[in-house]
């Protein structure tokens, strides 16, 4: 009889201990698609960050029918992944551009006027509600933008200005208005700007624009100088700047993250192929080229892939994360020690319908937030978001 | 999987073992058996086997979803399970000590079920008719289990036929869990109406749930025959608690690529077992295993 209450006890026992769940669980690892069942919605994510209630705030954008540019898209979801909001911006606001900015609580964007190509600055609340839509003024008012970057609460803008054929960099205070630039040329002839009106319309190839600021204080933008898709460093001020050059539109930087000194992690394309380079020194005076640069050759990778690199501590190493798409179709992250290069391990997200990055951030609680597009039913673009838990991304990058 | 089956049979063999040690010393002192024979009478080891078949159905405790409606409601796209629908198979070993119209069993054995739910996603487009594409996802999941129950069972009457009641407990071991998902498509866009559907795809989905503990009730009957009885019962059996390990909700990619997040699942077996058992003790034709 005592074996019986003891079974009992027992059984019972595991019952109580069975894994239930529990809303600690369900936010530390999720997947999300976010569906439209409109037949003709398009939506793509551009960045994505997370916000102090938990939640994610996701800048993308979306297919209009009044415009040869792309409209813009605004969508909330909880700490969760639950959806939460969405804002179809007006379509007087077209092409939009990360990374989202954060200063002092609020949320900016870049976008541009359908006509006239005036830059705009949109200010976004953390719940994704467009609170302030500002118009640029002085130098940085006209052009195609093509990549910001938040400096410290004023904002660096890459853009394309159509006029003077350069690619210019502003530097704009959360007010809109520019208080310093600098234009380089891209050279004169259609065939240098046909593909960078094509990849404003969505219609051709999308080159990684960037721009941002190394350890040491300096400039730099990823874009178009003289004839070739180059990493350009500048103090806004000489006109002979240093460069790095790429292989004209055939290669090129994909991505730069500073580390310190002249030390980056970096990844570059050349004519389709892709490298990562976990730990690089560039030259940030005079003129080299990215095709004299090793790295590591993924054949793994799309061609000429989108790439994206942020800093992250997983296991209480520092590590250089690298997010790209595969030629099958997944999102794929490799993570590298910063110090060394030393490659820590991949891991592979999506899988069945097509997925391609499109941003990548760490968590409040140690944890990786990967946003994407994915095409449901193998046609519709629609955004995804993955998150995985601390202790996941451990196993993953050991 | 192995190391289990030997065990099963090193404890049967044992008890098998310690039967005939017993049955022997009863049939060298005869008179004193039957001196006993009031006190053998009441009791009883049965050893025995049975087989059987069973439906599954599983009822979603709280719901998980991947495709996640902007604008649409969620219900729409809420899984649909299906009431008992499959065949699963289960196999026992059955092990009973019998007191006084009572038999105190323990059950360990292998089960097989599988459940089934479909989901329905559809794209249109209000102003061209048409421009829509109807998806429809049938997931058949097969979860296969190593049970350990206790059980009480009664008999009602003690004739050759002896109908009885049981209600136990147990405890589920996960050993394996397959998942099939089939897609179908109607694609009206295509300038015509469009069938299509793709070959299934069939995942390993072990992560997916864990070990769970349940309880079970039923009825059955046994019928003496010569020494041995023959049992046929049916049971209902539920978990009682969540079957899924939602640490692993989201990890198989295959999965979330087509949007299936498993939800936290109570599961509910209607068995139906047939099967022999044979008494350890009295084996001879003096004492028959009619224990009343």
């Amino acid at each position: 009889m005592k074996n019986t209450i003891l079974l009992i006890f027992l059984i019972t026992l595991a019952a109580s201990c069975a894994k239930d769940s529990d809303l600690a669980t369900d936010k530390a690892n999720f997947t999300r698609i976010y569906d439209n069942n409109k037949f003709d919605a398009s939506n793509y994510p551009i960045d994505m960050k997370q916000t102090p209630d938990g939640g994610y705030l996701i800048l993308g954008r979306r297919k209009l029918t009044d415009s040869n540019f792309s409209g813009t898209y605004l969508m909330k979801v909880d700490e969760w992944g639950a959806f939460v909001s969405e804002l179809e911006v007006p379509s007087d606001k077209v092409a939009p551009i990360g990374p989202l900015l954060e200063v002092n609580g609020k949320y900016y964007f870049f976008t541009m006027t359908p006509i006239g190509l005036k830059t705009e600055l949109n200010e976004v609340d953390s719940n994704g509600a467009l609170t302030k839509t500002i118009s640029v003024t002085g130098d940085g008012a006209g052009g195609y933008p093509a990549a910001a970057y938040n400096d410290n609460g004023r904002f660096l803008l890459l853009r394309y200005d159509n006029v003077d054929k350069e690619s210019v960099v502003d530097v704009i205070t959360p007010a809109g208005a520019t208080s310093s630039y600098i234009g380089f040329s891209v050279g004169r002839g259609d065939n240098v700007e046909a593909p960078i009106i094509e990849h404003f319309l969505q219609t051709g190839r999308q080159f990684p624009f960037q721009i941002g600021k190394t350890t040491a204080g300096q400039y730099f933008f990823n874009g178009f100088y003289n004839y070739t898709f180059s990493l350009v460093f500048t103090d806004l001020v000489s006109d002979t700047p240093g460069v790095v050059q790429g292989q004209q539109d055939d290669g090129g930087f994909s991505a730069l993250m500073p580390l310190d000194g002249n030390r980056y992690s970096a990844a570059r394309f050349n004519f389709g192929d892709n490298y990562l380079l976990p730990t690089v020194t560039l030259n940030s005076t005079g003129i080299s080229s990215s095709a004299d640069l090793n790295g590591n050759n993924l054949p793994e990778l799309s061609s000429n892939a989108t790439v994206k690199i942020i800093s992250a501590t997983v296991n209480g190493k520092d590590i250089s994360l690298y997010g790209s798409n595969t030629r099958s179709k997944q999102i794929s992250l490799y993570g590298y020690e910063k110090a060394t290069g030393k490659f820590l391990g991949s891991r592979y997200l999506g899988f069945s319908n097509p997925f391609e990055i499109a941003a990548v951030t760490t968590t409040k609680d140690g944890g990786l937030a990967v946003c994407g597009t994915t095409y449901v039913a193998g046609r519709f673009p629609r955004i995804c978001l993955f998150k995985i838990s601390r202790e996941e991304l451990a196993k993953s990058f050991k | 999987m192995r190391k289990f089956y030997l065990a099963i049979i090193v404890f049967c063999v044992a008890l098998s073992a310690q039967a005939q040690g017993k049955k022997k010393a009863a049939n060298f002192n005869a008179s004193k058996t039957k001196a006993n024979a009031n006190q053998f009478i009441e009791q009883q080891w049965w050893l025995g086997f049975k087989s059987g078949i069973n439906w599954a159905q599983a009822d979603p405790i709280r719901r998980y979803t991947i495709l996640t409606p902007t604008n649409y409601s969620a219900s729409q796209v809420e899984k649909k399970y299906d009431a008992f629908q499959e065949i699963g198979i289960q196999t026992t070993v059955e092990i009973s000590y019998y007191y006084k119209g009572f038999y105190f069993s323990t059950q360990p054995g292998y089960i097989s079920s599988t459940f089934t739910y479909s989901n329905q996603l559809q794209w249109v487009n209000p102003t061209i008719s048409n421009e829509k594409l109807t998806q429809t996802y049938r997931q058949s999941q097969k979860v296969e289990y190593a049970e350990f129950p206790f059980i009480i069972k009664y008999d009602i009457t003690g004739s050759k036929l002896r109908p009885y009641v049981q209600v136990g407990v147990f405890y589920s071991v996960l050993l394996n869990a397959v998942k099939t998902v089939s897609v179908s498509s109607l694609d009206e866009a295509a300038g015509g109406t469009n069938t299509i559907t793709s070959e299934p795809l069939i995942v390993g989905v072990k992560d997916l749930f864990s070990n769970y503990a349940g309880w079970m009730g039923g009825v059955g009957a046994s019928y003496q025959l010569g020494n041995v009885r023959l049992v046929l019962d049916a049971s209902y059996r539920q978990s009682l608690s969540n079957i899924v390990n939602p640490q692993n909700r989201f990890a198989n990619d295959r999965l979330s690529g087509i949007g299936d997040a498993q939800d936290d699942l109570n599961l509910k077996n209607v068995v139906i077992s047939a099967g022999v058992l044979f008494p350890l003790r009295y084996l001879s034709s003096n004492f028959k295993s009619n224990d009343r």
